[in-house]
């Protein structure tokens, strides 16, 4: 592995837990582009499969990883070297644009797409940057904390228009979401000791 | 890559009469040959396709906001639903995941227990795939003779958890249950006469002149370019990768165990019948090996903060019936922190990014599906070939739209 050219570009790391073979960095989202040029083509990382584009809202988070309201988890395999690679990098609320990596990996294509539709990153230059997994004229970012689970439409079809209509969502019972947590702070050292005997 | 190159992207050229307009078609999203609910828009020219795009998304069920709002227990019957066919491969990979978050490794003899299952699950899947495919491209038989095996092996799903599909039995720290007695030995019995059944299925498809003419030289992946489009599992393999996860980066119990990798050598659909066929292979060898490997033990892990009492134990302890209300209402408490584990599911990668932010429901769970970049390779794949080829290429890439729409 190179060190010297993950270190290069990292501005810090992320708090990761994965057994073995796994490498994480945090950049800055103006250097993605030219970092994951770099990995791929570094002949020590060879990171050349894309696995996956994803992303987190740390809106309600209890873990203070970050302030930003994004975090994109990009997620590299190197077959050669049997490794595992994550680029991490924060966006914050109101700045969501950053360089889409398509033009490097083919195969970012939907993943892009999928991170647009559900959480609103606007990733430029992207080819078609449509919604995927919504319907075609869905408006919100599902998976924004912020999104009600129940949405705020629902479908059916109308036996009198012959069409399927749009409505506001009725509830025919309040949406219920109990807090169950144990309000002990000690629960958490309990089990980190009861694991460890 | 520019935009001309990726419409096309073997750089084929067509020899076209002069005014002759392109026709765009539906494919689906009610089409029998579309393996559920895809919508494929088709731009033809004559019968040739120039344009294959998806349209996903129609089996949209928001399953990772919803498991957002679960705790750890509940969101495992979630993982059941994503990839109907395999159902148990993908439980594995959350259970690793939240074992890994956790800090805690699952007994030996659960171990087992998942690998055999595991391999259960990918012979029921490549049973469902290979006949499928088969059917799409004109051979009614297979269907027929692969539905009653599966049915016999959906038994053994239905002894340890109860269920025939939607099982739930892999969970974070072992298994629900232990095997019921006498398992073993039904299980050694099926599966030493499973082989005879793949030859007769090889009898009737793999040299078979008409299922050959459909399927050899159709879709062609090389090498380089399955990497390229992400592509993983059998439909990787069939191009010549040697790249399992069972094996490069191994889980569970497979280090331990002797089998092989099957590759293929041109990448077209013909070769991922073939790894296909030849993994189910594998798959009986492991299940052998781990029914007369396995040990005596328990098969959860005993530690009631995480995993509930037994039934007995709640008949006269006070403290058994606490921990049982209490994982059945909070949960256990994950502590803070992000992994991703992958397990060789039947179709391919299948990761899960879990971030746990400390409380007793998961922060953010992803869904890593391996058929989400196999179809995303639909239209690189189907570029010039002939509209009839489309549910061909289709079929090989074995699709379920559970797990692409999650």
């Amino acid at each position: 592995m190179s060190p010297n050219l993950l270190q290069k570009y990292s501005i810090g790391n992320f708090h990761f837990s994965v057994k073995s073979g796994v490498d994480n960095i945090l950049v800055k989202k103006e250097a993605i582009l030219e970092v994951v040029q770099k990995v791929k083509e570094d002949e020590e990382l060879l990171y050349e499969q894309l696995v996956d584009i994803t992303a987190t809202d740390n809106l309600m988070s209890k873990s203070g990883y970050t302030e930003e309201r994004f975090t994109l988890i990009y997620s590299f395999l190197s077959l050669k070297f049997n490794k595992r690679l994550f680029i991490f990098t924060n966006l914050a609320e109101g700045d969501l644009d950053i360089d889409t990596i398509t033009p490097i990996f083919e195969s970012a294509d939907w993943y892009e797409r999928e991170c647009y539709d559900l959480f609103g990153i606007n990733f430029k230059n992207h080819p078609n940057l449509q919604r995927l997994m919504n319907d075609y004229n869905f408006q919100g970012h599902p998976l924004r904390k912020d999104f009600p689970l129940t949405g705020y439409e629902e479908v059916r079809y109308d036996e009198n228009l012959k069409k399927v209509v749009y409505e506001p969502v009725t509830l025919k019972q309040e949406f219920r979401d109990f807090d169950n947590e144990s309000p002990w702070e000690g629960m958490k050292e309990t089990i980190q000791e009861e694991l460890k005997k | 890559m520019g935009r001309d190159e990726r419409n096309n992207p073997r750089g084929i050229k067509k020899i076209m009469a002069e005014n002759f307009k392109p026709v765009t078609l539906n494919f689906g999203p009610q089409h029998p040959a579309a393996h559920g609910v895809l919508r494929l828009l088709v731009q033809l020219e004559g019968e040739v396709v120039n344009k294959a795009e998806p349209h996903i998304g129609l089996l949209h069920r928001g399953t990772e906001k919803l498991i957002e709002q679960k705790t750890y227990t509940q969101a495992i019957p979630y993982f059941d639903r994503l990839d109907y066919v395999s159902p148990m491969c993908q439980e594995h990979a959350f259970a690793i995941a939240v074992e890994d978050l956790l800090g805690i490794e699952a007994p030996l003899r659960a171990q087992y227990i998942r690998v055999m299952f595991a391999e259960v699950t990918r012979i029921l899947n490549h049973l469902l795939n290979i006949p499928a495919f088969a059917m799409d491209i004109g051979a009614a038989t297979p269907m027929l003779w692969a539905f009653e095996e599966r049915e016999k092996m959906l038994e053994f799903h239905e002894a340890v958890s109860g269920a025939r599909f939607h099982a739930a039995y892999f969970r974070p720290g072992g298994v629900h249950q232990d095997l019921p007695d006498n398992l073993l030995e039904k299980m050694k019995t099926y599966f030493t006469n499973f082989p005879k059944f793949i030859d007769t299925i090889e009898e009737l498809l793999t040299e078979n002149r008409i299922f050959k003419q459909r399927s050899v030289d159709i879709g062609i992946l090389s090498k380089d370019d399955a990497i390229k489009l992400s592509c993983s599992g059998p439909v990787l393999r069939a191009s010549g990768v040697a790249w399992d996860l069972r094996k490069s980066q191994p889980y569970d119990v497979y280090g331990d165990l002797d089998f092989s990798i099957p590759v293929g050598k041109t990448g077209d659909t013909y070769d991922r019948y073939l790894v296909r066929m030849e993994e189910m292979r594998e798959s009986v060898k492991i299940i052998l090996q781990c029914i007369d490997k396995i040990p005596e033990g328990p098969v959860m892990i005993e530690n009631n903060k995480i995993t509930p009492p037994k039934r007995s134990e709640m008949k006269h302890s006070m403290e058994a019936i606490i921990h049982h209300f209490k994982l059945f209402t909070e949960g256990y408490r994950v502590p803070e922190g992000i992994t991703y584990r992958a397990v060789e599911a039947p179709k391919g990668e299948f990761g899960v990014v879990l971030v746990s932010d400390g409380s007793s429901k998961p922060y953010r769970c992803k869904l890593r599906a391996p058929g989400f970049a196999h179809l995303q390779a639909l239209h690189f794949l189907s570029y010039g070939h002939q509209l009839a080829d489309v549910p061909s290429i289709l079929g090989s890439l074995d699709i379920v739209f559970g797990e692409v729409d999650r």
